[in-house]
Formats: C-alpha cells, structure tokens, sequence
C-alpha cells in the first residue's frame, strides 16, 4: 500500500553519489521518508542538506571478493553480487516497512539485485549509467589496438549486472537517449529517458556587482578565466586535451587562468592506463606547462565552490572522449558559462554549436578558444542561450518533479 | 560450409548432429572440447571424419567442488578465456560458422575478435524466478534457503552476456525458448536436434536380458531414465509410486537408467547430503530384488531396455525435455509422463503418452497400474509416440531444417545498431 507522501528506499555503493541528490530533492521537495543504503559514504561536508532530517544514511558492508582492494576482471560481477547481497542483509535486518519504491543504481557495485527478496512487492527503479562497447566510445578507439585482448574482453563481459538488474523487473531509468542506445535493442524501449537535472539555484550567473572569487581567491579584474570540472582530472573526460590547450594559450595569452575542478587521481576503471595515478602530475611531467601557476587545481571541491568556479567562468571546456555528458557540462551552461566543446555524439543532444555552445573539430580548438578569450562580448548571448536550455530541460525542480510521478504511479501500481 | 562446434563435451549435443552434416552435405565441422565423454563415447566415425581440438581446462575450473552461485559468472569468463587462446593457437580453425552450447553460457563471448563470421547459441535454457518453476517446483522437499531466492535472480549472467553478443541462437523445444526473455524470442529459433530412429526403434525379439539378469517373459518391466537420478528428475517421485506398484502386482520389475548424481538443483541443500539416490532409497520402503539400477548405460544398451518396457515413467520438473523420453517415445514405449509444459509439448494427453500431474502419486499409480494390467488398449499410444518421433523428432526430418537453418545464419552477420562512435 503506498504511502503519501512516499518512502523510498535507496540502494548505492556511495553516498551521496549520484542518487543522493535525488533522495535529497525528494526528501525537501515532496517530504518523503528516504532510506539510504551505502557502502561508503563522501566526507559530510559533500552530504546534501536533507541528510539527517528526513534522509536517513544507512550504510552496509560487504563480504567474499568485495572486501578485496582489486579483484580480476573475471570476478567483477561477483564483486557486485557481494555488494548487492550487502545490501540486501542490511535492508533485511533493518525491516523497514512500508516501502514503496525502491531505488538503485545499475553500476555493478550499487544494484537492487536482492532488494526484492525483502520487498517483493515493491517496484524497483534503477538508474543506468552507461553500456559497455567492446571497442568503441570512451577510451576504446584509442586503447584496444595497443592493450591485450583480455582489455576487450573484458569490456565485452562488463555489462552482466547492468544485463542482470534488466531482467529482474526494475523500471530502467537513464539520463539521456545517447546512453540509452548503447544498450542492445531489445532493452531500449524500456527505458524511462530522463535527466535527474542539476540545481539551478545553486549553478546560476554570477551578480556583477559582486567579486569574481574562486575558493576565497578573487580573480583579478581583466582575468579572463577558463575552466574544467570532473569527478576526476582523467583522460576520458579529456583533462590531456585540457591541458594541451593550456600550454598554447597560457604561451599566447598572460591573462588567463586555467582552473581544473577535480580528483587529480584517475578513478574510473575505464582508463586502464592510468587507473590510481594522479594524471596532472604524469601530463606535467611529460610536458611542463610555460607557467603552472596559471593553472589551479584545487582538486575534489564542495558543490558551492564548483558553482562559485564556474559563475566565474569566461569559457568552460569539454574536452570529453564519447562519453555520457557530463552534469557538469549542464551546470556550466546553467551558470551561463560560454562552452566550449569537442565535438563527440553524445553532446549533440544537449548543446546546438553557434546557439548555446561552440562545437569544434580538434584542430579548431586553439583558434576557437584565442578568438571567444580576446574578445568574450559578441560570445556572452551563447551562455545566455545556454542558461535558457538548462531551465526549459534539465532544472531539477522540473526532471524530478517528473520523477516523482513515475515512483507515485508506480507506488499506486502503475506505470 | 565449415562449421565450428564448441562443448565442454564430445559428442554430447552437437556429435551426432556434425556426423550427419558431414556425411550428407559434405560440410567439415570442427570442434572444440574439453572433454570426451565416457558415455556416450564417441564413436569410430565421429572421430574419424570430425576434427576435435581440446580446450585446456581453466585452472579455476579444475576443481571438482560445486561452484558457489556468486563465482559461476567467472567460471564462465575463464572458459571463455581458455576457448579464446585455445581457437587463437589453432591457425587451421577457418569457420563460416561457430556454434556454441549455451547450457551455461555460451563461451563464444570473445571469439569476434578472432573471426569474422556469425556465432549461434544453443539456447538450452533460462532459469526462472517463478517458483512454479525448475530448480524452484519441488516446494515438497526441504527448503534450501540459503540460495533459493538469490539464484535465480543471478544464474543468467553468462547466458544474458552470451546471447547479447551472438548473433542468434536456437532451442531445441518450444519451451525451452519460451523460458527466455520475450524480448530475445526473435533472435531464437526452435530447431530440434534429431532423435536416432534407427537406434532408437521397435524390435521384436529382443533377448530379455538386462545388466546380466535374465527377465522371464511373465515379468512387466518398468523402466526410469534420467541422467542422473535427482529431484529434478523425479526420481524419489518415481519410487514412491514404483512402491506402490509393487505392492499391487508381484510380476513388475524396476529398471532404472541413470548416475548417482544430481546435475541440476539443489539436491545436496534440499537432502543433506551428496547423494540424493541413498536419501530416497533410505526413505522408501521396498524390495531390493524388484529393482534393477544399471547406471548409466550406452544408446544401444539403452535402446534395448526401452524395448523391453511395458511401461515408462517420465516425472520431470518444467525444465529441458530429456532425450530420454523421446528415446523411449522413438522405441514405441508406453509413457507415463508428469503434467507439465515441456512434456505437453511432445505428448498430447491419450494419443502419445498418458500425463498425470507429478504431485498426484494415487492418480500416477493408478493410471501405471491401468497400463499394466492392459496392455492391448495402451499399445497404440506407443505407435503414436514412435510415428510422432519419425515424423517431427527424427535426424531425417531434423538434419535438413538445421542445415538450412545454419546457411540462412552463416549469411548474416550482426547488424550495427550502435550509436555514432567518436568522430
């Protein structure tokens, strides 16, 4: 039976991660209870405000292989099934009842997959991040004809949880249809595309009449500044196209700063080449730049600071290898930040090159970015545009109102 | 056409299917195994007209002991592996075609990257969380709950990865196919292996002798076949009403086809220990004499038991349709089978065979007692079963319409259907 307003119960490897804004927005928005179920948790600084009044953190452990700091990529799915049966031993012990919709995350690490042993009757909606290709998008092109076979292999077998939790009943919930048609055929038509949004309260121009500040420091009048933000300073996200760039310019330009918001260690297991090690450090090393101090990296920062950054932003880069786009792409846009971008598929389906954003092919990038750096002006109506996009499709208050919906309709045993 | 077969076992499924799509076509099929089998051995002429190539066992898969559910996914990957660099160190291996068996996942997962043709799956099966359902039916024996709700929800992987990464696949049965996802049903053909009618036939004057023990005229023989005698199986559901029988008619003796192991299910979980057959023995009351386990015996062996039965007890699960029932069908036998989807498909209830449901012990009684005290009247539901197996089931009919089905695949590769990659 549902409940209004509902209770939801939340499974991912770490909190706040992707779904603790979710929960959060449902917490404050709609004033449903949310259980979180996590293996780890962010520092609380990182913890969104409705944690602790409404959004309970609930963490679990794990056993078997999960415990291992690495395993081989053979038992990668069994590294999952440990976490999910975790989770399922902590939800089962905590007997929580009602519950009327539970959600997770189809990351290998962060499934439901045993959820519904306690809660059989409870619909399950997963968030899908993104469907491995045995040698295309992200970093494949470029590494799988100079890495052994087992680097394709593996991909090739990589996506067993993603195929598991699609089997298992859950409403597939994914951000954007680019992400959607990586997965096979048969499964596309099942997903619910819908982009969880970025707070536009939070990501917002910045007041001119106010001072140009990065974390505490404040940027000197004429500064122009050029800024990155990912989760971390990788390849993927294209932190050595950023950091090429930078060394062109900052040798023909002495007003720029560079800022690159992000973990210098490479946390994603997709960059097999430099997985754990701190990449600025390897680029720097390899290729100083003509002067470092123009380039500040302040590394992983509160949510505040990255809207502070990037309301102080000239131009923001996305440098990105064909990759899911990323949130910090649409929090730059709704900070009215000019973008700057690569050219790769999944970008198409938010930025329009001339209108909200400026596309280019590799080649163009240090043309491109010398003209909208000598002169912002005539660029400033694409920041505008770009701020215009974000509110009319990816505003949080609009996609998870969305949301709320679905998990009430399928609360009330709908779809 | 050059086809290449990949099993953990030869001759298994595949054997007898390449032999014939050699001798009638001329095709060159090769295969990749890890093992002969010792029963059914492969005989002369598969191995002298087929090439068989070993994959090196995995070292992870060495070990005899039960996997645990949550490993079996990189059991499967290593298998995998060892297929890769197995087919990697074979220059000759040119195939048009690969053919995988996917009983637990097809290990054909890596082989584009080795050749350029299209690679089918034998779709054998898809394990459900219905509990109405395959290694979940037997709600009658001790819950195993240690894995009973998790399996199900996981045991896929390896069939899900293969089959999202194949080109097609086919199922021998109806059923089979339709345990699948929906979503997968068009990339799944039903195509049935072929019954040897030849082996498997009718023969008047058969010596009535079995395992050394000559049976006198008078006797009814009732025969039980399965891999191995387990739960999923029926085996304990077959004692029972094999007690029962034989508390009703002196003159009947139970012959029983089959290993002292459980190859499906959780018979160890549900029993307490290793061996099902002593758990069932220990718990049925009856006379040692009145029964005649052989093991596991060769198709000719096996094919003169079928046609001594009078009758034969076919008590599975919904799960695979055994190659035994249609062996005994092919054979002419009366049989009794248990009321579920997989055996409806092949018997329609008093033209084929007779079903009754699996749990009704009073009703599977008494219909086997009913056989056995008329013969007659019974005997043309044996005909029917043979002309079914001749008509529909056979290699003559079968072997034609799984060369034309590998042709029509060899043809196709897999469409892209992928996004634009980076430009």
């Amino acid at each position: 039976m549902s409940q209004d307003p509902l209770h939801l119960l939340v499974v991912e490897t770490r909190f706040p991660g992707r779904l603790g804004a979710v929960a959060d927005w449902m917490v404050r928005k709609r004033g449903c209870r949310v259980t979180f179920f996590c293996h780890q948790a962010d520092p609380a600084p990182l913890w969104p405000e409705g944690t602790g009044k409404g959004l309970e953190v609930v963490s679990f452990n794990v056993g078997g292989v999960a415990r291992e700091a690495t395993v081989p990529w053979t038992r990668q799915l069994e590294r999952g099934l440990c976490h999910a049966y975790g989770a399922w031993e902590v939800v089962e012990s905590r007997r929580i009842r009602p519950v009327d919709v539970i959600l997770g995350r189809s990351n290998g690490l962060g499934s439901t997959l045993f959820a519904p042993v306690s809660y059989p009757r409870a619909p399950v909606v997963n968030w899908f991040d993104y469907y491995y290709q045995a040698r295309a998008m992200d970093l494949a092109e470029e590494d799988a004809p100079t890495l052994p076979a087992e680097y394709v292999q593996w991909r090739r077998s990589a996506n067993a949880m993603d195929l598991l939790d699609l089997e298992n009943g859950v409403v597939p919930w994914i951000g954007t249809h680019w992400q959607r048609d990586l997965y096979p055929p048969e499964y596309r038509d099942d997903f619910l595309v819908l982009h969880d949004g970025v707070d536009t309260r939070r990501f917002k121009p910045r007041d001119p009449t106010t001072p140009r500040l990065i974390g505490g420091r404040e940027i000197p009048e004429g500064t122009r500044v050029v800024t990155f933000v990912s989760s971390s300073l990788d390849r993927l996200r294209g932190f050595d196209r950023f950091y090429r760039l930078a060394a062109r310019v900052l040798a023909e330009r002495s007003d720029v700063l560079f800022v690159a918001i992000g973990d210098p260690a490479v946390g994603r297991t997709l960059d097999v080449r430099f997985h754990g090690q701190n990449y600025p450090d390897a680029l720097a090393k390899a290729s100083p730049l003509p002067d470092p101090s123009r380039l500040w990296m302040p590394g992983t920062v509160p949510p505040n600071t990255v809207a502070e950054t990037l309301a102080a932003s000239d131009l923001h880069l996305v440098p990105s290898r064909t990759y899911p786009v990323a949130r910090s792409l649409l929090e730059a846009m709704a900070s009215g930040a000019v973008v700057l971008a690569w050219d790769a598929p999944p970008i198409h389906e938010v930025l329009k090159s001339g209108e909200n954003a400026v596309i280019v092919q590799p080649e163009e990038v240090e043309r491109k970015a010398l003209e909208i750096l000598a002169d912002p002006g005539p660029f400033r109506p694409i920041g505008e545009a770009a701020r215009r996009t974000v509110l009319d499709r990816y505003d949080r208050d609009e996609t998870l109102s969305s949301l709320a919906e679905t998990l009430n309709d399928l609360a009330r045993g709908g779809r | 056409m050059n086809v290449l077969f990949i099993h953990q076992a030869f001759p298994a499924q595949f054997g007898r299917l390449s032999l014939e799509l050699t001798k009638r076509y001329g095709w060159t099929c090769d295969f990749l195994v890890e093992n002969l089998s010792s029963c059914p051995t492969p005989s002369a002429e598969m191995l002298e007209r087929l090439k068989l190539y070993r994959i090196p066992t995995p070292t992870e898969a060495r070990d005899q002991a039960p996997t645990p559910w949550p490993q079996i996914h990189a059991k499967y990957l290593g298998l995998c592996s060892a297929v890769f660099h197995a087919a990697e160190g074979i220059p000759d291996l040119k195939p048009d075609l690969i053919v995988g068996h996917g009983g637990r996942g097809s290990p054909t997962v890596f082989l584009p990257d080795l050749f350029d043709c299209p690679i089918l799956n034998y779709c054998e099966y898809y394990f459900s969380t219905d509990p109405r359902s395959d290694i979940s039916y037997r709600i009658d024996l001790p819950p195993a709950n240690d894995v009973a709700p998790f399996f199900p929800r996981c045991i896929n992987a390896p069939v899900l990865v293969a089959l999202t990464n194949a080109d097609g696949g086919y199922s021998a049965t109806r059923w089979q196919k339709q345990s699948f996802p929906k979503r997968f049903h068009p990339k799944i053909e039903v195509q049935f292996d072929g019954i040897d009618t030849e082996i498997y036939c009718p023969k008047e004057g058969t010596p009535r002798v079995i395992a050394g023990r000559a049976i006198p005229k008078g006797t009814k023989i009732v025969t039980f076949v399965a891999r191995g005698l387990e739960s999923m199986r029926g085996f304990d559901v077959f004692m029972k009403v094999a007690a029962r029988i034989a508390r009703q008619r002196s003159d009947v003796l139970f012959v029983i086809a089959g290993n002292d192991h459980a190859y499906y299910g959780w018979d160890p979980l549900h029993v307490g220990q290793a061996s099902f057959k002593s758990w069932v023995l220990d718990r049925v009351k009856h006379d040692p004499d009145r029964f005649l386990f052989t093991g596991q015996v060769s198709p000719e062996v096996l094919a003169d038991i079928l046609r001594l039965s009078d009758l034969h007890l076919y008590l599975t699960v919904p799960f695979v349709l055994s190659w035994s029932l249609l062996d005994a069908m092919a054979c002419g036998c009366v049989v009794l089978g248990s009321d579920v989807p997989p055996v409806r498909e092949v018997i329609d209830n008093g033209i084929h065979g007779l079903i009754e449901p699996l749990f009704d012990l009073d009703h599977l009684t008494e219909t086997a007692l009913r056989v056995l005290d008329d013969p007659a009247t019974y005997k043309p539901l044996g005909n029917a079963a043979r002309a079914r197996m001749e008509a529909d089931y056979s290699l003559d009919v079968c072997v034609p319409r799984l060369k034309d089905y590998f042709e029509r695949m060899a043809s196709r590769r897999l469409a892209s259907a992928l996004p634009d990659a980076d430009v």
